[in-house]
């Protein structure tokens, strides 16, 4: 075993890039944390299908994001509990905090993407597709994914400092999701054909923005949370 | 004792708010006016109950008008004063409205000396059988309504619907207000424990933190209260009650987050962190999100808020002082909780 050990280069981006393919290895490697959370979904869409049986697009869409909200919590949680303290420290010595933040960031919201697209497809397989505006749909759930992985994550980081973890990822982050979500709701109904209006753009870009405000109160906070 | 100006000018202020916003009367308002449907053609009496009215002073210098808009108005032929609260009015109604509806609805206006000038919006309503808008612009007169006499003591303005509710606005507003200025300390003394590592600013951050907690939880059952009586209920699902439920999780999701480490700088550090995260998702929850969608809210989805009704300036004259008055109660409460934090903090090292 004489593998060559190859440092991060220091480069901000090159480090997001390395942390990122570093996310996306150890994933691969122990498939069980990706597919417990895709059957997670899997299983929580045909609950409430069971429960439901008819399933009407205003209903439709409020399971959609609602499923979306608690598989999200699921899986971005793992983010900051579930690594150990030694690597913290090896991070640190080694990283950018703003690279790390960034790297889960851009790696939860691929995830949740993910989750998004089969969290659709299945719900559209037992419950038929009522969005109409496919192309707003998906931008709703560009937005919404980055949105929850933004704030998940950070809130992931608080909660991996405390010590009962599970539970506060769930008290501190559902408040602090509830605007997104509302938009989110709005916004898809939209797409769904339950609401008509023209202020569409205006939400969208309200969404936008909320999300770069989270970005950037992450990015100046996570610093101070890092160092221990 | 000059140390303490602050903590005694804030007591003053809010007796002052307490005695001048409950004892000051309201202007004199038209609570209710029966029959509410007239008919054209005939002769109609108005029974109207009146609001803080004193109809039996020089009660022959009453008048009474039903108005259209801006320039049609239909003088009252006859007025019988019964008591201070009740006045029947007797309408002589043209055969025809000058409008092409079957029914149209006006504003009562009346005037007296003693009280002022009074109205009920769109309170009254005629209806009429057939549409001639010639003849009906012909028969209805524009009678002038002029030298109207404004009430002469300090009273705060009657509106239908919030009638004495209307005082609300010197205890939930400002107690809201209130909330969001310590709120705001709260968050600064956060961003200075982060920059200087102070473990008293940590201190400072969540006693004024507890407080605005404290003060949005009273803002919130004065607005419930308040809801009660204006909108039927105490919770009507309205954007903005949620936003504030939603807000005060946040808050208490803080003091969660406190309670669960052993280590304090630990602790001062991570909730410093989440205080100033959490206070940046407040903005869009109380102050974006209710703008977007309809709510029964003064001042949000369409409706005006109540300073827009205060046009004497009576209102502002209680309302400003009051949320100073708040504030230094506020931060008087937290200086008590920031004091026995130290001391038990003291307590712990020793």
């Amino acid at each position: 075993m004489n593998r060559r050990v190859s440092l991060p280069p220091m480069n901000i981006f090159a480090q997001i890039f390395y942390l990122l393919r570093k996310e996306i290895t150890l994933e691969w490697r122990q498939k069980f944390a990706i597919s417990g959370i895709l059957l997670y979904v899997l299983s929580t869409v045909f609950i409430v299908y069971i429960s439901f049986q008819n399933i009407g697009p205003q209903v439709w869409n409020v399971l959609f994001w609602v499923i979306m909200l608690f598989a999200s919590v699921n899986a971005v949680m793992k983010s900051f509990v579930q690594e150990s303290g030694y690597r913290q420290l090896y991070y640190f010595q080694l990283l950018h905090p703003i690279a790390i933040l960034l790297s889960k960031m851009i790696y939860n919201s691929l995830l949740l993407l993910l989750l998004g697209g089969l969290t659709f497809v299945a719900l559209s397989f037992v419950a038929g597709n009522p969005v109409q505006e496919a192309g707003n749909f998906a931008l709703a759930l560009f937005l919404g994914s980055t949105g929850f992985s933004i704030t998940f994550t950070f809130v992931s980081a608080i909660a991996a400092k405390a010590d009962n973890s599970s539970t506060l990822m769930a008290i501190l982050s559902f408040p602090v999701v509830i605007p997104i979500l509302l938009l989110l709701v709005n916004l898809s109904a939209h797409s769904i054909g339950l609401l008509s209006g023209s202020d569409v753009g205006d939400k969208i870009s309200l969404l936008a923005a909320v999300d770069l405000m989270l970005v950037a109160m992450g990015l100046v906070l996570f610093p101070f949370l890092w160092r221990d | 004792m000059k140390k303490y100006w602050w903590k005694v000018l804030g007591v003053v202020i809010l007796f002052y708010t307490i005695f001048v916003g409950m004892l000051t009367p309201l202007k004199t308002g038209i609570t209710d006016a029966s029959p509410v449907s007239l008919r054209t053609g005939r002769s109609e009496v108005l029974t109207v109950q009146g609001y803080n009215s004193f109809f039996t002073k020089e009660k022959e210098k009453l008048r009474a008008w039903l108005k259209m808009g801006s320039d049609k108005a239909l003088a009252a032929s006859r007025i019988e004063v019964v008591d201070d609260r009740v006045v029947r009015l007797t309408f002589d109604i043209p055969a025809y409205l000058p409008v092409e509806q079957k029914v149209k609805d006006f504003t009562l206006l009346i005037d007296s000396p003693v009280d002022g000038a009074s109205v009920l919006p769109g309170g009254i309503v005629v209806t009429q059988d057939s549409i001639n808008t010639a003849l009906g612009e012909a028969l209805w007169p524009n009678a002038e309504i002029a030298k109207l006499h404004e009430k002469a003591a300090f009273t705060f303005p009657f509106r239908n619907i919030l009638s004495e509710t209307i005082r609300n606005t010197y205890y939930h507003v400002p107690l809201w207000m209130a909330m969001f200025i310590i709120l705001t300390a709260g968050m600064v003394m956060s961003v200075r424990y982060l920059w200087k590592s102070n473990p008293d600013d940590d201190r400072k951050a969540m006693a004024l933190t507890n407080v605005g907690l404290l003060l949005g939880i009273l803002g919130l059952i004065t607005g419930a209260i308040w809801a009660k009586y204006t909108w039927g209920k105490f919770w009507s699902w309205d954007v903005k009650q949620n936003m504030t439920a939603i807000a005060l999780l946040i808050y208490g999701a803080y003091f969660v987050l406190r309670g669960s480490f052993e280590d304090p700088e630990k602790k001062s550090k991570v909730s410093a962190v989440y205080n100033i995260f959490a206070f940046a998702s407040l903005v869009p929850l109380l102050y974006i999100i209710p703008k977007l969608t309809d709510s029964l809210h003064p001042g949000a989805g369409g409706n005006i808020a109540f300073g827009s009704q205060d046009l004497d300036n009576t209102m502002k004259l209680v309302f400003r002082p009051a949320i100073i008055g708040w504030t230094l109660l506020g931060v008087w409460i937290a200086e008590i909780v920031l004091r026995s934090a130290r001391l038990r903090d003291r307590l712990m090292e020793v």
